[in-house]
């Protein structure tokens, strides 16, 4: 039997479980910067997209608007965008504790099928209308219908290819970023920070919904029904596993049969003998905004509502293999701070990308710590805001003056 | 411990009372099968991670049947996720109705890719040339502009 040389160290294998979550979480942002950057060419930034959606609701931004008035209508959609998550949140609370899993489950797949099939085709017509691709309807048509049955398939099905999964779940997450950052300029900000808030209140509070989620889901020892990235559990010795590993994304069944599998091969697997003791979940929480009917009325305000999606988590936690668990609502949060701020330059996407994924990473150093669920959003959220005024307002002026100097740069 | 029942469930147990029960006999016959198949015990492209012999067979029938629903990117996806038994020889002996599914989907996959990419070429090079008017009515995105498909986001 095979065994590697020597012992990996602890560097190695945290280091691996850290590079297992900053990849995705960076080719996400990566991947919406690009689409940002590709079409938001034509139109200029104070270009101000007026469609109504749940986030929009309270106010619509005006570029002639003061900067008291902006922000004071930012305000008032993030308070009506947070209220309305709270809802729903609540409402998955519910809904879990009155074990209607399979309605959750089967909303999440419809929710996926939504995102991947309409929003996904139209920021493909977006892309095929910008380079003139001479694709014709068919193959279009065969290729969107492919690409979304198999994401649907993916994200409902515990147990498909891995890599599938991860990067179906990353390409959600591009799609949902690139649709907020189509919202006006104040009120991205200011929503950002308010999320960022909510979620420091609803994981930690007692009485939050997602603590409630997450205890409830430990207490029963279930996997919460959502869209969680979970990263490939790293193993620390190869061959002596008798049997097979079984991530528990979401539990079919359980029983004595995982309780002594594990057991036997706990040497090996030194995070699921950590999992046994009952204390690692993921913690996550479903940004959950309710659907919209999707209502077409095309006249010159084309007041269009667009279907909002839900699904997303937030909160980083401990999976039940050991594996982290981030949100997909952290994903999308993230993306949509740095397209954001990939709208104004690329300077500033540089500073928030870096500032993004120190937080995360205190925020893993933490988790590693205290070993519950906390919430992913708020470090990075306020770093990157706080970054993305100080280049804006400081570093530029001193960069773009050095350079028309030669100075530097 | 490969039996080609239907049902995964029931299946399950017998496996994992063969690994859980005597330790000695357990590993034994791990260890037997690890040099007999080499580091290719594992059916799927995830190892130790992904599914067992039992649950590959559903599964693979499962997609392979899933994917005449005009999907060849499930059978793609399958071939993909079963790649270790595609690639080494030795699962002919010891899986051969997964083979089988999977060889299914491999050719199943290349004939529609085939088919639907010379078409596409033959649209994307042939232009006006080839078609007449009747490429300004197929090609996407004056279908979009037509139906207005970019209008609600």
């Amino acid at each position: 039997m095979e065994q590697d040389p020597r012992p990996k160290t602890i560097l190695e294998t945290c280091g691996e479980e850290i590079i297992r979550i900053v990849t995705p979480v960076s080719i996400c942002m990566l991947l919406v910067v690009i689409l940002v950057s590709i079409l938001n060419e034509g139109s200029s930034s104070n270009d101000v997209v007026s469609f109504a959606t749940m986030a929009t609701i309270a106010y619509t931004e005006n570029s002639s608007d003061s900067i008291w008035d902006k922000l004071k209508g930012a305000l008032l959609n993030s308070l009506v965008f947070v209220a309305v998550v709270t809802v729903v949140t609540f409402l998955l609370v519910l809904l879990f504790y009155l074990r209607c899993t399979k309605f959750l489950k089967y909303y999440m797949g419809f929710s996926s099928f939504l995102v991947l099939g309409f929003m996904g085709g139209e920021i493909a017509l977006f892309l095929i209308k910008d380079f003139s691709f001479p694709i014709d309807c068919i193959t279009f048509a065969v290729a969107l219908y492919n690409f979304t049955v198999v994401g649907v398939l993916a994200v409902f099905m515990s147990k498909m290819a891995i890599f599938v999964t991860q990067a179906y779940l990353v390409v959600i997450g591009m799609l949902v970023a690139y649709w907020f950052t189509l919202l006006p300029e104040w009120t991205t900000w200011v929503l950002l920070v308010a999320m960022a808030l909510y979620d420091l209140a609803a994981v930690l509070l007692p009485g939050g919904p997602l603590r409630l989620l997450v205890e409830l889901a430990m207490s029963r020892d279930e996997d919460i029904p959502a869209l969680v990235y979970e990263a490939r559990p790293v193993i620390s010795d190869f061959g002596q596993n008798g049997g097979v590993v079984r991530r528990r994304v979401w539990r079919e069944e359980r029983g004595d049969f995982d309780e002594n599998q594990r057991l036997n091969s706990g040497e090996n697997e030194r995070n699921i003998v950590d999992a046994e003791e009952g204390r690692v979940l993921g913690g996550d929480s479903e940004l959950a905004a309710p659907l919209i009917q999707h209502i077409n009325i095309r006249m010159n305000s084309s007041e269009n509502a667009v279907p909002s999606e839900n699904f997303s988590l937030e909160g980083i936690g401990l999976g039940s293999s050991g594996a982290i668990k981030l949100g997909l609502g952290d994903f999308i949060f993230y993306s949509v701070l740095v397209g954001r701020a990939a709208m104004y330059d690329f300077m500033t996407v540089y500073a928030c990308y870096l500032a993004i994924i120190a937080g995360l990473g205190i925020t893993l150093m933490l988790l590693a710590f205290y070993r519950k669920a906390l919430p992913a959003l708020p470090f990075s959220i306020m770093l990157g805001v706080l970054f993305y005024l100080l280049t804006r307002l400081l570093l530029e002026a001193f960069v773009v003056q050095c350079s028309m100097n030669l100075l530097m740069f | 411990m490969d039996n080609d029942s239907r049902s995964p469930f029931s299946n399950r147990h017998p496996t994992a009372a063969a690994s859980v029960l005597p330790t000695t006999v357990a590993t034994d016959e791990a260890s037997s099968s690890t040099r007999r198949l080499g580091r290719t015990e594992y059916t799927t492209i995830d190892g130790p991670l992904g599914l067992s012999p039992d649950d590959s067979l559903t599964y693979a029938r499962r997609f392979f049947k899933l994917g005449f629903l005009c999907l060849p990117f499930l059978w793609a996806v399958n071939c993909f996720y079963f790649w270790p038994v595609l690639r080494h020889h030795q699962f002919q002996q010891s899986h051969p109705r997964l083979r089988r599914y999977l060889v299914g989907s491999a050719i199943g996959f290349f004939l529609f890719t085939t088919i639907l990419s010379s078409w596409a070429l033959t649209f994307a090079i042939g232009g006006e040339h080839l078609f007449g008017h009747v490429w300004g009515e197929l090609v996407m995105y004056n279908v979009a502009e037509k139906y207005g498909l970019t209008g609600w986001i």
